[in-house]
């Protein structure tokens, strides 16, 4: 079936069954592999993506489902030259990356809830990661890093 | 070929034409958090799923007269954010808060928590404990069904094929009640470690107990409201010695219902402290001393 969204700011429009998840949809007919698969049943966070401006694990969605939205994955989130944004250099900066693995979902829900509550408290920053696991970091510098970037996006005019 | 087809409704009539369409074995799908989980690990046993997450009727929270009334496609996230449901519906929007991380919470349903029919469902006992009726269409006209009618068993409900839970309602409850939800355990533990309650309550001026209801999750097979506790509550005044003996009763209740099991000794245990808690919430006592605080 057709399956017509806008993905990252652009239209598209992909030919798929409509047996397969979001996260099928996004890896292996859009080419897209940002987007991790971890477990596929809804319990890591490692597929996160935004729909309609909420966090959403693309495993837990039916790629049917995406019509009409507007998704954004990980390849959408980037400074204006291409090179990783501030939320993105402050993980680096702050060491919250080893294997990589849960990354782009890290980002994902740590960009979904700065949209959200420009504001947030460390309590409400690992509430927003509550479905995100990491079995390198410890979390504690991912909560660093999107601390200090909110502070950060605070401070800009 | 694929495992099943996808149709998408954009209103109740044609959800319930899909649905009913002889051809297909169609099943609703809302958030798809049960749904795409079930069909990773097991063969799917229908043909189609319908959608019925867009149709604008199944989305809004609204009162109607001495009743709010919550579309069955309103998520987790959105019920938390419904200052209608903050304000009368306290046990649901707890409930609703402690559900799976953000992404499970702005995907999974109300109406998919009680359709997928889980023991443990989250959803169910502050439905339950707010006395709310699943009001379910199909090609026949709508019927109206208590919830916990609805629930027969672990994984069973009275959901025939083709029907759709459009909505569910539930009378205000008297003012100056309160309601509370509680749950321990992991999802993904052994069902074990898994028990919630949802409690409601209200203090009549002279401090009696003159309304409540108890309603714990997963400890029986068929969820109930617990009208043994609820008794041994009415007309009594608020105390610590009172709550303990109201969660070591339903205690009681569940172990006479389910027999002693491998888990009976830490469920046993377990519900007899949540009730307790939820009681001593519900009417504002002061854990350490004991004393009623306004
Ligand atoms: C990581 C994770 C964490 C979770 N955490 C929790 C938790 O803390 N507490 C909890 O209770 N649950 C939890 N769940 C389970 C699930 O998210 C909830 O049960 C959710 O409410 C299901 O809703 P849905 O809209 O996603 O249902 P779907 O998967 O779309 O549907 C579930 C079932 O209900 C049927 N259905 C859906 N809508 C209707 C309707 N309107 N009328 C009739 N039948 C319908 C479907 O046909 C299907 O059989 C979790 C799931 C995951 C993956
Ligand atoms: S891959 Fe989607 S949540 Fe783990
Ligand atoms: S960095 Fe390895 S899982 Fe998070």
């Amino acid at each position: 079936m057709r399956i017509e969204f806008i993905l990252n700011g652009e239209a598209v429009a992909v030919e798929a069954p409509p047996d397969i998840t979001l996260l099928d949809l996004l890896r292996d007919y859009l080419n897209l592999t940002g987007t991790k698969e971890g477990c596929a049943v809804g319990e890591c966070g490692a597929c996160a993506v935004i729909k309609d401006g909420r966090l959403v694990n693309s495993c837990m969605v039916l790629a049917p489902q995406a019509e009409g939205c507007e998704i954004v994955t990980i390849e959408g989130v980037h400074a204006a030259d291409g090179g990783p944004n501030d939320l993105q250099q402050h993980f680096i900066e702050y060491g919250a990356v080893q294997c990589g693995i849960c990354i782009p979902g890290m980002i994902m829900a740590g960009e979904a809830l700065l949209r959200q509550n420009p504001h947030p408290t460390r309590a409400e920053i690992r509430l927003a990661l509550a479905g995100n696991l990491c079995r390198c970091t410890g979390y504690q510098q991912i909560v660093d890093a999107i601390e200090a970037t909110a502070k950060g996006r605070r401070a800009q005019p | 070929m694929p495992l099943f087809d996808y149709a998408r409704a954009s209103t109740i009539d044609e959800a319930i034409a899909l649905l009913n369409d002889p051809r297909w074995v169609s099943r609703p799908l809302a958030g798809g958090t049960d749904l795409l989980v079930q069909v990773r690990h097991t063969k799917p046993n229908f043909q189609r799923l319908v959608d019925v997450s867009r149709i604008p009727a199944m989305r809004s929270v609204a009162r109607e007269e001495g009743e709010i009334r919550i579309g069955a496609a309103v998520t987790y996230t959105e019920l938390v954010e419904s200052p209608l449901l903050c304000e009368h519906a306290a046990c649901l929007v707890e409930a609703a808060r402690l559900v799976g991380g953000p992404a499970i919470a702005n995907t999974g349903t109300l109406g998919g928590n009680v359709g997928n029919g889980a023991a443990c469902a989250d959803g169910v006992p502050p439905l339950v404990c707010l006395d709310a009726l699943a009001h379910v269409a199909n090609s026949e006209g709508m019927r109206a069904v208590p919830v916990a009618d609805l629930l027969l068993g672990p994984h069973q409900t009275a959901l025939q094929p083709g029907d759709l839970i459009t909505h569910f309602t539930f009378p205000l409850l008297p003012a100056g009640t309160r309601s509370v939800f509680l749950k321990i355990g992991r999802r993904n533990a052994q069902a074990i470690a898994r028990l919630n309650v949802a409690v409601a309550g209200r203090l009549s001026a002279d401090g009696r107990i003159e309304f409540v209801r108890v309603v714990p999750g997963s400890a029986l097979p068929r969820l109930r409201r617990f009208t043994e506790v609820e008794d041994m509550l009415l007309g009594e005044r608020p105390s610590t010695a009172l709550f303990e003996a109201a969660g070591a009763a339903a205690s009681r209740v569940m172990v006479a219902a389910t027999g002693r099991r491998w888990s009976t000794d830490y469920k046993a245990i377990a519900l007899q402290a949540l009730v307790s808690r939820a009681l001593r919430r519900v009417f504002r006592m002061q854990e350490s001393n004991g004393t009623h605080a306004h």
